[in-house]
């Protein structure tokens, strides 16, 4: 049971930075900066629980808005750049934000050890769960209760004007300049609110590996992010989630015992679905068709409502 | 009628215990066939002689079956450091073969028992390796083997609970031995973590010792580092400082990633220093990299050292020429009658012996033991117990056999295991110094 209680915990911090990525995307741009946002929240949460005692609400709370204000700060500079420049300049800052954390030392003697982060050897010992009693489904539920709060948030803004805004940059934006919308500072909102969103999956990442160091925050944690929303599909915040159950549960999980051909597979799969369901697999056709059976279920004479009845 | 207790006999079936299962089934058939519902009973029917065959299965079997202390181990198996996992699984399996044809265990009841191996990849990812350890942990297995990679041990390590016995942490109770992970001090971080790798430290700290004296004209040195790789980079601050302390001065470093392909930028950085000595810390795959470079460019410098876990037969096969004369400290060379047969052994199982899968082979016999001296009784309901039994009877451990001699135990759990110094010479590795002897 455990196992499933970790992979779910897994789900659900893949889920907050795929979320991340999902922002910036509605917004038209291809960010691979996430990587970055979610190493600052890892480091700065960390950093915060181990070497300052504080405990994990207001770290996370603290790692997601330093993360969000250097999203904000980076998207100034990097959003008057599009496509693949954007994609240049973004990447360039997530290697940056690796390579800082990879010269990063900061060790206080803490009794007979000295903790925090050590450069290019990580930062260990980040133990706030285990030290503090949480049991895996403690862990598990703290997750998902801000992977909850986000998905709603990202739902409610989709329906809103908001949510209206910037899919109308994503969609057109000379015609969305041209309807009086204010295209840098919607991209840079998305930046910051995708920063803020990576930042605390970070904060959340580092407690739960216990360990962090600059390797795992590289191109490849990058091109998940944004893998996850396109995967799963723009439609819907749902779509995200969907895909990171597919990847982390199925491809890496699922897959595990195919050994190396597992990663062969899983490019083979990802490119599958992909031609299967060019616009994700939560795409606009698939959230009508449910609409659709919905409102059919509802009208009267239905072979299901009649049963209810 | 069904009987409700027909899941219960199933695991204990006794002789005759799948007729009473039709029995009981053909008493439903007449109930079925007044209430006219023919469906249900054709189902009942198939489910009947399906559960049949099962019983018959498994009741057969289980009279001729042994007792399985289930272990497992886990590594890289993909990957850039795949070749790790592929030779550790080998050595385990080699190991536990050995010990099984032997008879097996002696469990805590008197009975004996083999020993069962489940191997896991972790891809060398500090994030699947807690999910494989979780996976594991949900087994019945009473202790797992690995990891490949240390960056993976610091995070394994950092989830399992810190001290024994104390129920304000939460930290997973689930012993973990290391045969690969080398970065210095990891088994610290837990006491249900455990290593049986060589302490570099007094490796390269005896290397730098016997350099002193054996090449005493060389007074200079310029190090080459995996930097990405934990225990390259960690191993390197190792190699400099001793090598400073054997009264080396250090000219430069040259920095690359594991994933490199390239190096004329630090050769040729290398080349300007023009060091006696050379000491590169780096796996096989960027250290030939790095050979090659350095024949392309002439660098030729009085000595080179290299990492233990180049000493490897990696490093020969994509290498051998440009590795010529490298010196490099290891805990494992086929030396002794029983390092000799555990190469032989490993081979057959597809793997490759050095320090690392040695290490391996090595654990499968201390686990024998401890299974032994600790009463493990390898049952389903005494998982929790046989792995408390387990980390007890490990850190009681003061001494254990290694293949090249007797294999110290520290109380932070680590080894001191013996070790001597090997060159390149022919595309083999060959004996260069016994510290010691």
């Amino acid at each position: 049971m455990d196992f499933y209680l970790g992979l779910a915990q897994i789900v659900g911090v893949h889920t907050l930075l795929g979320l991340s990525a999902y922002c910036v995307l509605l917004t038209g741009q291809v960010s691979l900066a996430q990587a970055g946002f979610f190493a600052i929240g890892a480091y700065v949460a960390a950093m915060l629980t181990v070497l300052a005692g504080w405990h994990i609400v207001p770290a996370l709370a603290a790692a997601s808005l330093v993360a969000g204000a250097t999203a904000c700060a980076v998207g100034f500079p990097a959003l008057r750049v599009r496509g693949l420049m954007l994609v240049v300049a973004t990447l360039a800052f997530g290697e940056a934000v690796r390579l800082f954390f990879f010269n990063f030392d900061y060790q206080v003697a803490k009794g007979e050890v000295k903790i925090g982060p050590a450069g290019g050897e990580g930062f260990r010992q980040i133990r706030f769960f285990p030290e503090n009693g949480w049991s895996t489904l403690d862990v598990l539920v703290f997750i998902w209760v801000f992977v909850a709060l986000v998905m709603t948030a990202l739902w409610w803004m989709d329906r809103s004007r908001a949510g209206a805004v910037l899919r109308a940059v994503g969609e057109d934006e000379v015609a969305a300049q041209s309807a009086g919308i204010n295209v840098t500072a919607v991209k840079v909102s998305a930046m910051t609110v995708g920063g803020f969103i990576a930042g605390l999956g970070g904060g959340i990442f580092a407690h739960y590996t216990a360990h962090i160091e600059h390797a795992q925050f590289g191109v490849a944690l990058a091109t998940f992010a944004i893998a996850y929303p396109i995967l799963g599909g723009l439609s819907s915040v749902f779509g995200t989630l969907i895909a990171v159950v597919f990847v982390q549960a199925f491809l890496i999980e699922g897959l595990r015992f195919l050994g190396d051909w597992r990663n062969l597979l899983f490019g083979g799969l990802i490119l599958f679905a992909m031609n299967v369901r060019p616009r994700g697999l939560i795409d606009a056709a698939t959230i009508a068709a449910v609409k659709r059976m919905r409102i059919r279920n509802r009208e009267p004479g239905n072979a299901r409502t009649q049963g209810a009845e | 009628m069904l009987k409700v207790s027909l899941s219960d006999d199933i695991p204990a079936l006794e002789p005759g215990a799948k007729f009473r299962i039709i029995a009981d089934f053909a008493a439903y058939d007449a109930v079925a066939d007044r209430e006219g519902n023919v469906m249900i009973k054709k189902s009942l029917t198939i489910i009947a002689a399906l559960g049949a065959f099962a019983g018959a299965v498994v009741a057969v079997p289980a009279e001729a079956q042994e007792r399985a202390v289930k272990i497992a181990g886990f590594g890289a198996k993909s990957g850039v450091v795949r070749v790790f996992g592929i030779n550790s699984e080998a050595a385990l399996k080699a190991a536990l073969e050995q010990i099984n044809n032997a008879g097996g265990v002696t469990l805590g009841d008197g009975t004996k028992g083999k020993i069962a191996l489940e191997y896991y990849d972790d891809r060398c990812n500090a994030e699947e390796g807690i999910s494989v350890v979780r996976r594991i942990a949900s087994t019945e297995a009473i202790i797992a083997v690995g990891p490949t990679c240390s960056n993976v041990a610091e995070s394994l390590f950092g989830i399992l609970q810190k001290k024994v016995g104390d129920s304000s942490d939460s930290g997973l109770q689930f012993p973990i031995i290391a045969d690969v992970a080398a970065k210095g001090g990891l088994a610290k971080i837990s006491e249900w973590a455990f290593r049986n790798v060589p302490s570099e430290f007094e490796m390269y700290k005896s290397l730098f010792a016997w350099v002193k004296t054996q090449y005493p004209d060389v007074k200079t040195i310029y190090g080459g580092v995996e930097k990405d790789f934990a225990h390259s980079n960690a191993t390197f601050g190792v190699i400099k400082a001793q090598a400073e302390a054997g009264g080396l001065q250090l000219l430069g470093q040259g920095e690359w990633l594991l994933n490199d392909t390239t190096f004329s930028t630090q050769v040729r950085e290398m080349k300007r220093a023009n060091a006696d000595v050379v000491a590169i810390s780096a796996h096989p795959f960027t250290t030939c990299g790095v050979l090659k470079e350095m024949q392309r460019q002439g660098v030729k410098p009085k000595l080179l050292i290299g990492l233990t876990s180049s000493s490897s037969i990696e490093t020969l096969q994509g290498c051998g020429v440009q590795a010529e004369g490298i010196v490099i400290p290891t805990s494992f060379a086929p030396v002794t009658p029983e390092a000799a047969k555990a190469a032989e052994q490993v081979a057959k199982f597809g793997g490759s012996a050095d320090l690392h899968s040695a290490a391996a082979y090595e654990i499968g016999f201390i686990l024998k033991t401890v299974i032994e001296s600790q009463k493990v009784m390898g049952k389903p309901d005494t998982v929790a117990a046989d792995r408390e039994k387990m980390r007890a009877g490990l850190a009681a451990l003061k001494e254990t056999d290694g293949l090249l001699g007797k294999v110290g135990r520290t109380a932070d759990r680590e080894a001191i295991k013996p070790f001597l110094f090997v060159h390149a010479k022919d595309s083999t590795w060959k004996v260069l110094h016994r510290p010691g002897s």
